[in-house]
This record gives structure tokens, sequence and C-alpha cells, in this order.
């Protein structure tokens, strides 16, 4: 069976990008972009002759990126275990949580770019925005998720409260935990490139945003690649962590 | 014993009082000890009163705002009920096909889980290109916006219908269309309300991204230009009017779930 | 005469991720019009799986199953219903309507096929229950309403795949009476599969025993005994041993390869 799915998906993957390809010379190579004319202009990008000064703009991005996502773990883990393991302070700020993730994050937006300026801090303010939600949330589902049964058993056995969350509540939460935290990078990641395209002067978003705007379509099609490839990188090694955890759990 | 008793049950019932009382007078302090922090930090003159408007001035900026605001958020609004009934159908259609049909779920797989995982923001300039300024790019990329978490739902809904209730249809003779429609469709009621419910935020989402990016009208698009403009006082008061409308709305449709589903207790 | 129930020389093996697993070798059976028939086995010995060929629900690789000397295809409404070891009740829909499933399925109008639900509902103990859903009943009632479900089609043959598996024992005592007296007043055709030695010998005319994986028959105990019948018995206690005697061996077989 595996084998002829995945026959079916190549096939299914080359026939699309026929489709494309025909489509696109026959319609308007320019706005359709054939995929024969991207690679070139990949080959272009990496050589850094269409944008030779790509590298500064992709440090600065993959720079704004890696301090949202920390300001995003450091305040999604904080707040979580505050609103986690106080019951007073759960109950009053976990309805105001839930009700601005309620929200489309990207009102914020507006209000950040005033505040911080066109530059990487408003980017970096968003990014940490969008991080910080899933993972204080995760924390919250994960403490909630943990059997009682166990913290009894523990008790039972004359575990201190230091011990019962280092033994039994942290191994207990730690799938959840790593999911929230998977999915906050994808989040920081998404944030950073969202504001930059909204509004920047560097930043591969800025690149895109200057590709698009003057028409250069297989030149934004390659930078979107590329940053394709930044989003699939963050999330796989994400996703390494998290089957580490799994091991670890299950 | 009787008075131990009651004894015991009042200090339970006023601990549980104070408990409530704690709660919300800590609500009620967290939401005016930002504000005071926000005032007095605008007052002493810390921060730019241009960036950041004190509380008071946001409240006179409500005034100012309220007409080009309301004009732009009935204008979102409608876009981004277009792109959610679209998204709504489209996610629960192609959603009942990929996860009922084992074939079709292996073979797309791959593809599904790629094109959620995309950053749809990489897309709009190009959609923008496409469809040029207006009503249609932003109820493209609303739609876009929507598709994908409810599609995703939605498909792990079907695929988890419970093997025992097919079973028992089909040994009572049910055809094809009767366990879609007396089976399927209800077993998966819940997470259709429960992906309604994610997918509206994500419509009013995309559709508030693309007039921030090129919209001409919209409730983005006033709050762009309010922040170009740093009219900060009146973008507070926008951002907090879109704010109000959307829980709003997630809070209608919780309370319509509510309703709905009696027999999930 | 041909037999209301033929089961001629099937084998069924199943794929697993792990291999093939032969779950039957060649079970013959037939069983007469009106029978009470227990099938009892280890775990995993294709009881079920005789089940599911009647019901149509699976098919045999080799030989046939026939009913009414017509080979079974596929599910026929007309003539079989199933109860199932999990009742597998419609969770929204209120006990009435899940026991109305079957005749609508088949289109029977709405005003019909509720009163003859509504009246099975008397019999089955669940006269107040008609508006509640299936969360709101106690496993007992859960497993009448499917037991309701599949009477409501009024079939000539009810499958039942141990149908009070999940219930504690006072509980199941007190259905195994309750169906008995549905069986004789309704004098269908019971096709009962179970685990309890003690529901094979309270309710059966005929008892079954197979053999651990692959399935065959190994023994057939006809039971003629006049009903209800008392466990104390010189008959059944002397049954009970020998039955006991030859599901014993399968059992540690079963358990052993397990």
């Amino acid at each position: 069976m595996s084998v002829t799915v995945v026959a079916i998906r190549v096939l299914l993957f080359i026939g699309l990008l026929l489709v494309w390809e025909v489509g696109a010379r026959l319609a308007n190579p320019l706005l359709y972009v054939p995929p024969t004319a991207v690679v070139p202009a990949v080959r272009e990008l990496l050589a850094l002759r269409s944008y030779p000064d790509l590298p500064a703009h992709l440090g600065l991005t993959v720079r704004e990126i890696a301090l949202a996502y920390a300001l995003a773990v450091g305040a999604g883990l904080g707040i979580g275990f505050l609103l986690a393991m106080n019951k007073t302070f759960g109950r009053a700020w976990g309805p105001i949580l839930a009700a601005l993730y309620a929200v489309p994050a990207v009102v914020w937006y507006p209000s950040l770019m005033l505040f911080f300026g066109l530059d990487a801090a408003s980017k970096i303010a968003f990014g940490f925005l969008l991080g910080f939600f899933p993972i204080a949330l995760a924390v919250l589902a994960g403490i909630r998720q943990v059997n009682p049964q166990l913290v009894t058993v523990a008790t039972a056995f004359g575990a201190r409260p230091a011990a019962i969350f280092v033994k039994v509540l942290l191994p207990a939460m730690l799938f959840t935990l790593v999911g929230g935290l998977r999915t906050g990078l994808a989040l920081s990641v998404v944030g950073v490139i969202v504001g930059e395209i909204l509004g920047s002067r560097a930043g591969l978003g800025s690149l895109i945003n200057h590709a698009y705007g003057l028409f250069r379509t297989a030149d934004y099609a390659a930078l979107v690649l590329l940053t394709l490839v930044l989003v699939v990188a963050s999330d796989a090694g994400a996703s390494l962590l998290e089957r580490r955890a799994r091991r670890w759990t299950a | 014993m009787s008075t131990r008793l009651s004894a015991r049950t009042l200090s339970g019932v006023s601990s549980r009082l104070s408990e409530r009382a704690r709660v919300r007078l800590l609500q009620a302090g967290s939401v005016l000890a930002v504000l005071a922090l926000w005032e007095g930090v605008a007052r002493a003159g810390w921060v730019d009163p241009l960036f950041v408007p004190t509380p008071s001035a946001v409240a006179r900026g409500f005034a100012l705002v309220a007409g080009p605001a309301v004009d732009g958020l009935v204008d979102t609004l409608s876009k981004t009920a277009i792109a959610y009934v679209l998204s709504v159908l489209l996610g629960v259609g192609a959603a009942l096909v990929i996860g009922s049909v084992p074939a079709v779920n292996a073979v797309l797989h791959p593809f599904v889980g790629a094109l959620y995982g995309m950053p749809k923001i990489l897309i709009l300039p190009w959609i923008v290109l496409l469809l040029g300024f207006g009503t249609a790019p932003a109820v493209l990329y609303g739609t876009i916006h929507g598709f994908f978490p409810i599609l995703i739902l939605v498909i792990g809904a079907v695929r988890d219908v419970d093997r025992t209730l097919l079973t028992v249809a089909r040994s009572l003779g049910a055809r094809r269309a009767q366990i879609y429609l007396k089976v399927i469709l209800p077993a998966i009621v819940p997470t259709v309300l429960a992906s309604m419910r994610l997918g509206i935020v994500f419509c009013l989402l995309g559709v508030l991204v693309v007039e921030m990016f090129a919209g001409i009208r919209g409730m983005g698009h006033v709050m762009g230009s309010l922040a170009n403009g740093f009219r900060a006082p009146e973008l507070f008061a926008a951002t907090g009017l879109v704010s109000a409308a959307s829980i709003a709305i997630v809070l209608g449709l919780d309370a319509l779930n509510e309703r709905l589903s009696r027999w999930r207790g | 005469m041909t037999p209301l129930i033929a089961i001629e020389r099937v084998a069924k093996r199943y794929l697993t991720s792990s291999g093939a697993v032969d779950a039957l070798a060649d079970v013959s059976l037939s069983v007469g019009d009106g029978e009470f028939c227990t099938i009892i086995g280890p775990s995993g010995c294709g009881k079920s799986t005789v089940l599911g060929m009647l019901g149509g629900l699976v098919q045999p690789d080799t030989g046939r199953v026939l009913i009414a000397g017509e080979a079974v295809t596929g599910p026929d409404p007309a003539r079989v219903a199933t109860v199932f070891q999990d009742p597998g009740l419609f969770p929204w829909r209120t006990a009435l309507d899940n026991v109305a499933f079957g005749l609508e399925l088949q289109g029977v109008p709405r005003e019909r096929r509720r009163r003859i639900a509504g009246d099975l509902l008397g019999p089955l103990g669940l006269k107040d229950f008609a508006a509640k859903y299936p969360r709101e009943l106690s496993g007992g009632m859960r497993q009448r309403v499917a037991i309701g479900r599949a009477l409501a089609i009024d079939t000539r043959i009810l499958l039942m795949d141990e149908p009070f598996g999940a219930l504690d024992e006072q509980t199941r005592m007190l259905m195994g009476d309750w169906l008995l007296d549905i069986w004789r007043r309704t004098s269908k055709t019971v096709i009962f599969v179970t685990h309890s030695l003690h529901e094979a010998l309270a309710l059966s005319t005929r008892v079954v025993v197979m053999t651990a994986r692959p399935g065959r028959v190994k023994t057939v105990l006809p039971l003629d005994l006049p009903y209800p019948r008392s466990m104390e018995s010189v008959e059944l206690v002397s049954l009970r041993a020998k039955l006991w005697h030859e599901i014993r061996e399968e059992s540690l077989r079963a358990m052993s390869e397990a």
C-alpha cells in the first residue's frame, strides 16, 4: 500500500507543477511565475546576485525570531506557572488570557508599530506576543491534565512540594508543554515575518515587499521559498525536541 | 456535633465567598493597576504621549474615531462573514471527503499538513498582485486563513467517529448517504462547532491583515492609517473596538454551542 | 428441510500489522428456527467473526453462510438484527430515537416508528426514559436500548455479541432473565456469544464450544431443560462441570499463546 501511496503523491505533485507551468506560460508568466522561472531566480538569490545584502537581512530576521522566542518562552513559562500554581491568580487572569486569545493578534500590530517604530523592536514585540499565548496556555493545560492520583500517590509516599513538581508534575505535563513550545516557535516565526511584511526597512520580509513592489515576481517567489526553508528548519528542530520528549514520557 | 458541622460548613462557605471575592478583587485590581500605571507613566512624561496616550486621551479618542471606526468595522465584518461562510462550507465539505475515504487521506495528508503549516502571509503579496485592492483579496485571504484549521480539526473528527456506530448503522442496512447524514454528520457536530469558534478568529485575522497590507477600506486600513498618522489615542480606541467586537462574536458562538449540545452533558 | 441458519466450512484469516492471523478454520454449524444457540470459547477464538458473517459484516475466505438457504452477501436488516457488546448508542439521539433508528433507515414514517419504539420501551423497562440521552442512562439501560433497537426492526434472527459483557454481575443476571422472557414471547432465533458459563447454561437450548485460535467447533452441548433453570439442579451442576472442562483446556491454550 505505502509504495502506491508515495507514488501517487509524487505523481500528484509533479502533475500540479506541470499544470502550473503550462497554465502560467499560457496565461501570464509574469503574474503566475512558472516553476521553471523560479529555478534561475533561486540560483541568482543564493549567489547573492539579485540581493547582494541577503545575508544581512536573513541574519536580522533570524535574530529577531530568536529574541522574540526567548522572550515568549520566558514570559509564557513564568505567567503560565504563576496562573497554574496559584488558584487565585489562575481564576482571575485565566479568563482574561482566554479573552485576549479570542482577539486576532494582528489588531495589536499597528499600536506596536507606533510604539516601537518601523525597525526590529516592533517585529520582536509582535513575534513575542504571538509566541507567548500557546506557551502560557500549554502550561495551564499541562498542569490541569496531570492525573491527580499521581500527586496523591507521591504525597502518600512523603514527597515534598518541590519533589512533586520535579518528579511528578513536570514529567507528566512535559509532552503538552513541549507541544506548546513548538507551536510558540512556529508562531513567533510567523509574527516576525508578518511584522516585516506589513512594514519594515530590513529583514526577509522587507526584501519580499521590495520584490513584490517592483513586480520582480520570480525573485519574490525565490524569497518566499527561502523563507519557507527557514520556517521548515525551525519547526524541524522543534519537532526533534518534541520526539525526544515523547520518548521520555511514553 | 451539629454545631461543629455547621461551623465547618459556614467556614467553608465563607472561604469560598472570600475566594470569589479575592478573584474579582484581583481582576479589578489588575485592570486598574495597568490603567493607573499607564496614565502615570504617560503623565510623568516617561514616554512620549505621542506614542503612548493617557487612558483619558484614549477615552476622548473614542469620540473622535467613532464614525470612521464603526464604518470600518462594518466593512471588515461583512468581508469576514463571507470568508467565514466559505471557509466553513469548504472546510467541512473537504474534511468529510478526506476524512471518510482512507485512500484520499493517505495521499493528501502531507499536502494538507504542508499548506496548513505554511505562513499564509507569504502569498499575500501575490494575492494582492492578482486581485488588486479591495474586497476580493480580503475575502480570499480570510477564507484561506479560516479554511485550514477547520479542515484539520474536522478531518480528525471524521476519522475518530466511533467505529461501533458505523458498524451498527451498517448492520441495520444504512446506505452510504444515510451513513453520512445520520452518523458522521451528527457525530462531528461538536468538533465543527469548536472549529467554527476557532475559524472566526482566523477569518477576521486574515481580513484585517489584508486591509493593513493593501486596504482601501475596513478596520485594518483605518488602524494602519491612524498608526501612520501617529494618532495614538484614536488608534488605541479603534484597537479596543475591534477587540471587543471579536470577543463578543466568540462569546456569542460559545453560547450557541452550549445551547446545541444538551446530549453532550 | 433446510435449517434457518447454515454455516458451511467457513474459514477467515485477518491481515494485521504484525502478520496474518487465522481467526477461523473450518467451522460448520446449523441452527434451527426458534433456537437459542450460545457460542462460547476463549478470547480471540473467532466467536465475533462468526456473528459478523451471519450479520453480513464479514465475508468468509472460504466456505459459505446461508440464511434460509440463501448465501449472505451483506447486512440484511429484513432478517437479521445485531446487538454488539458496546451498545453503540448514538449520543445525540434520545433513548426513543435510538430504538427507532433502524426503522428510520428503512423509511418508516415518523409517527409510526415512534409508536413502535414507544411500545417497546415498556417491556424494556425504559418507559420513563424515552426522552433521556444515552449519557443519562445506566449501563444496563443503555444495553436494553441497544436490544430495543434490534427488536424494533422485528427480524427472525437476533445476533448478540457479548451483549452483557460490560455489565456488573447482578445486572447481568437480571438482564439474562429479561432476555429469556423476550425470547420466549417472540420465539426469535437467537445466536448469543458470551464468556459466561452461567449465561450459557441459564439461557441456551444449545451451547457451542469453540477452540482457541484458529477457531473450530469443539463440542456442541444440547440443553433440553425447562425454563427457568436452577443452577443448583443436579443436571445443571454436572453440565456445568462438563462445560467448564471443555472450555478450561481451550482457555489455557489461548492464555499460553497470548
